[in-house]
């Protein structure tokens, strides 16, 4: 078989693996052969293409085996602590302990996804009264009731405030049903008023220093709950030394990011730069191993890109992509219809930006919290989309709205317009349920639309140049 | 003298009236989703509402919008980007339990002081509040008495008009009373209701059932607390803070037990035997709400959600409310 980089089977990538192991290639405790998920139900990978590379399959299986190693962590005694909502901010402060494992619940959404609904997670949410009006995320509460997939955690942390409806309100039904919540308030990031003192926060939007303060003041909340959980005291050297490795990993994602989003010839797939993206929310409860897995991915991409190798056509579409997709195969599908990703928002920007190391460590953290991209309104969210797509070069923009979730009603227009006023540009919305099958030709249709726009705008600004 | 405009509960009257400008809480109108400007899937039929209002309303100096729900925080860039009326956005927290909330809230009040100058109004001295305050409180109260002797489709309009006009007209409004009609004692508990909705009153008063609790927002769930006269003497601002952040129980609370603490006493004093849950399509705070208060109370519950512009939904309505009195009578 070819190591020319290339998009394969899941069937494929058995004979691949053969290969890679007779090489002596070397596998993690946690690896294998990516089609033995497929046996505990993930039964959406046989429809997945996947990157061929050693560093994605080792990416993959770190992705696959995370609830494995919160079992183990469990039986290891350590505390595990469910962050909800905030995506990348308190678990920066979990990992700073010794004994703490954090992870998302709120991850569970992409269980109906991969099981292709054969969990039953969503019927549990509809007798929960939780029914499709609401986001997918919903799957959550199933996870809870059933313990199938990830062990309940010691202590449950969620933001509410300038958050969505949804999912405030699956965590509100979640406490209801027994599992006690620790709540704390993210405010709706607002502009400084005039003389007003202001901060620039990580990624390029400013809060009043009040405001910092006030989740610097959440923060010391959840900073003791945590050392009660723990019995141990965070100090601001192990903080520190926290925002240190987290930063390690953002460095890392940025660096991939660049060059996956800015190479002449796309030289990984957009399914694994999503997972990729989503070590940095928590790490996939192994902060030491993401340094790892990533480290092997960005080495692989660099030499790809060196080799002017990739997995796509040199002329695929350049789309930015708002939203991250409730069903992974979607992913495949834009470059099916002969696009590639140039730039992403998939909610979680913040967990991206570098965390001031130069500031006291909870100062830090809560500027990054209140750079939640979520946080704020959809003009600021449109506006760094607007400053990514100018720094990856994108050709147009595809919002993916998610199913029910609050947020989608009203901002896909308010970034759609902001981002056609900035760069003519077009802009697409989709929207993607967890098991996307029946409407894949809609789907289909309405991608092969956009980048057959994109790919006729290039040839016809080429002749303009030419002219 | 124009208004200022809004519905969240969380936003006192009293304090843009001490500014010198009139407050004017809005029980809204439904719109027809097809007359609207935005894409309506998803939207919450109440926020495509207040969208229009704000949008069209020729008596308003100024908007104020919350984050109470989320959709309705979303509005506010709308707002900014196409309405030409002022538009403040105010920061309620959601969690309500500890200090720093509490003070979050009582700056958004200062904050919202300064918005309310640049309208025009002036920042009040303790004794302008203290008078505005007590002027309202008595208003209010005033309105909460005629409960026993209004109709409660009367009674939740006697609601409306003091949000929508101030306390000024309140006496005249409730002096008119009527015999209080007999029927199947009910709640009717939710979010904010519209002006059509009020109907739902007319319909459960022909169908053999009396609204004993509006614990809508627009119904007396959305009223402050009184005040504490001595506190209201000493620091006004946190007496009004204390009786609004502190006196309001919501779903969007976090945790939002204070509300089943405070339906439960409800239900008890006025012996209610049944309850009609009331929500809008796309509100999920209220929606999620649903499956756990019928788990939580023993009276029955009957779900009526409206889509807002559908008349097949009032005639669904009114047909379950009656087979609901049917069975209950």
């Amino acid at each position: 078989m070819s190591d020319m980089p290339k998009r394969i089977t899941l069937q494929e990538w058995d004979l691949r693996y053969e290969q890679l192991s007779k090489t002596g290639a070397y596998q993690p405790d946690y690896g294998g052969p990516l089609s033995r998920h497929v046996e505990g139900g993930d039964q959406r990978l046989l429809k997945l293409r996947f990157d061929n590379s050693a560093a994605a399959l080792r990416l993959w299986n770190f992705l696959l085996t995370e609830e494995d190693r919160l079992h183990e962590a469990r039986t290891a005694g350590r505390k595990i602590v469910g962050t909800m909502k905030d995506l990348g901010t308190v678990p920066v402060m979990a990992y700073s302990f010794e004994d703490i494992v954090a992870f998302y619940p709120d991850g569970a959404w992409w269980i109906p996804c991969v099981m292709e609904l054969g969990a039953g997670l969503l019927e549990i949410a509809d007798s929960l009264g939780i029914d499709e009006s609401f986001c997918p995320v919903r799957a959550m509460l199933g996870a809870f009731v059933t313990g199938a997939h990830f062990p309940i955690p010691d202590m449950l942390i969620c933001s509410v405030g300038a958050t969505c409806d949804d999912f405030s309100a699956i965590a509100q039904r979640l406490n209801g049903l027994g599992h006690p919540v620790f709540w704390w308030e993210i405010p709706h990031r607002r502009n400084p008023e005039p003389d007003e003192p202001a901060v620039n926060l990580p990624g390029g939007f400013s809060a009043p220093k009040c405001q910092v303060e006030f989740v610097k003041s959440q923060l010391e909340r959840i900073k003791a709950a945590l050392e009660e959980l723990a019995g141990e005291k965070l100090d601001e050297r192990k903080l520190s030394a926290g925002i240190q490795k987290a930063n390690q990993v953002r460095r890392l994602l940025t660096e991939l990011r660049k060059l996956a989003f800015t190479a002449e010839r796309c030289p990984l797939p957009s399914l694994e730069m999503l997972i990729a993206e989503m070590l940095a929310i928590h790490f996939c409860s192994d902060r030491q191993e993401t340094i790892v897995v990533l480290k092997e991915l960005l080495n692989e991409v660099k030499n790809r890109v060196s080799a002017g190798n990739g997995v796509l056509d040199a002329d695929a579409a350049r789309i930015f992509w708002v939203n991250p997709v409730a069903d992974l195969q979607v992913m495949n599908l834009l470059e099916d219809c002969g696009g590639r990703i140039c730039g992403t928002e998939y909610l979680f920007t913040h967990a991206l930006d570098e965390i001031p190391e130069d500031l006291p460590p909870l100062e830090a953290l809560a500027q990054t919290a209140l750079a939640d991209p979520m946080a704020g309104s959809s003009i600021d969210r449109a506006q760094r989309i607007c400053t990514d797509i100018e720094l990856f070069g994108a050709e147009a923009v595809l919002i993916s709205r998610i199913p029910g979730a609050s947020h989608c009603a009203l901002e896909g227009r308010i970034i759609s317009e902001i981002v056609q006023e900035t760069f003519d540009i077009p802009v697409l919305e989709i929207e993607v349920p967890p098991v996307t099958d029946s409407m894949r030709p809609t789907l289909n249709t309405r991608l092969q639309a956009l980048v057959e726009t994109v790919k006729s705008r290039c040839q016809t600004s080429l002749r303009k140049r030419r002219r | 003298m124009k208004a200022v405009i809004y519905t969240c509960p969380y936003v006192p009257a009293e304090w843009i009236a001490a500014h010198g400008l009139r407050a004017s809480r809005l029980l809204l109108d439904r719109v027809d989703s097809t007359s609207m400007f935005i894409r309506t899937e998803g939207v919450c039929p109440f926020v495509r509402s207040f969208i229009s209002e704000a949008m069209n309303n020729k008596d308003a100096e100024g908007v104020i919008v919350t984050t109470v729900c989320d959709q309705m925080r979303r509005v506010f860039d709308i707002l900014v980007r196409k309405c030409e009326l002022p538009a403040f956005l105010m920061n309620v927290p959601n969690t309500w339990q500890n200090i720093e909330s509490q003070k979050l809230y009582v700056d958004e009040l200062k904050r919202l002081g300064r918005f309310l100058s640049r309208l025009g109004g002036k920042s009040p001295s303790n004794d302008m509040l203290i008078n505005i305050m007590l002027e309202y409180d008595t208003a209010r109260a005033t309105v909460l008495t005629a409960r026993e002797c209004l109709p409660a489709r009367k009674y939740a309009e006697a609601i409306a008009a003091f949000g929508r006009d101030g306390p000024d007209q309140t006496t005249n409004r409730v002096r008119d009373t009527e015999l209080q009609i007999s029927g199947v004692s009910l709640a009717i508990v939710g979010g904010p209701l519209m002006k059509q909705d009020l109907d739902l009153f007319d319909i459960i008063e022909q169908s053999g059932g009396r609204i004993v609790l509006d614990a809508t927002e627009t119904g007396e769930r959305g009223l402050c607390s009184k005040f504490d006269r001595r506190r209201l003497h000493e620091e006004p601002l946190m007496e009004l803070a204390n009786s609004y952040f502190g006196g309001i129980c919501d779903a969007s609370r976090r945790p939002n037990s204070g509300l089943y603490r405070w339906l439960e006493a409800e239900f008890d004093s006025r012996n209610v035997q049944g309850i009609i849950f009331c929500r809008h399509l796309w509100c999920d705070m209220w929606h999620a709400e649903l499956r756990r208060l019928k788990d939580w109370t023993d009276l029955p519950v009957l779900d009526i959600d409206t889509a807002g512009d559908n008349e097949t939904d009032g005639y669904r309505s009114i047909n379950r409310i009656r087979a609901f009195l049917e069975m209950l009578q």
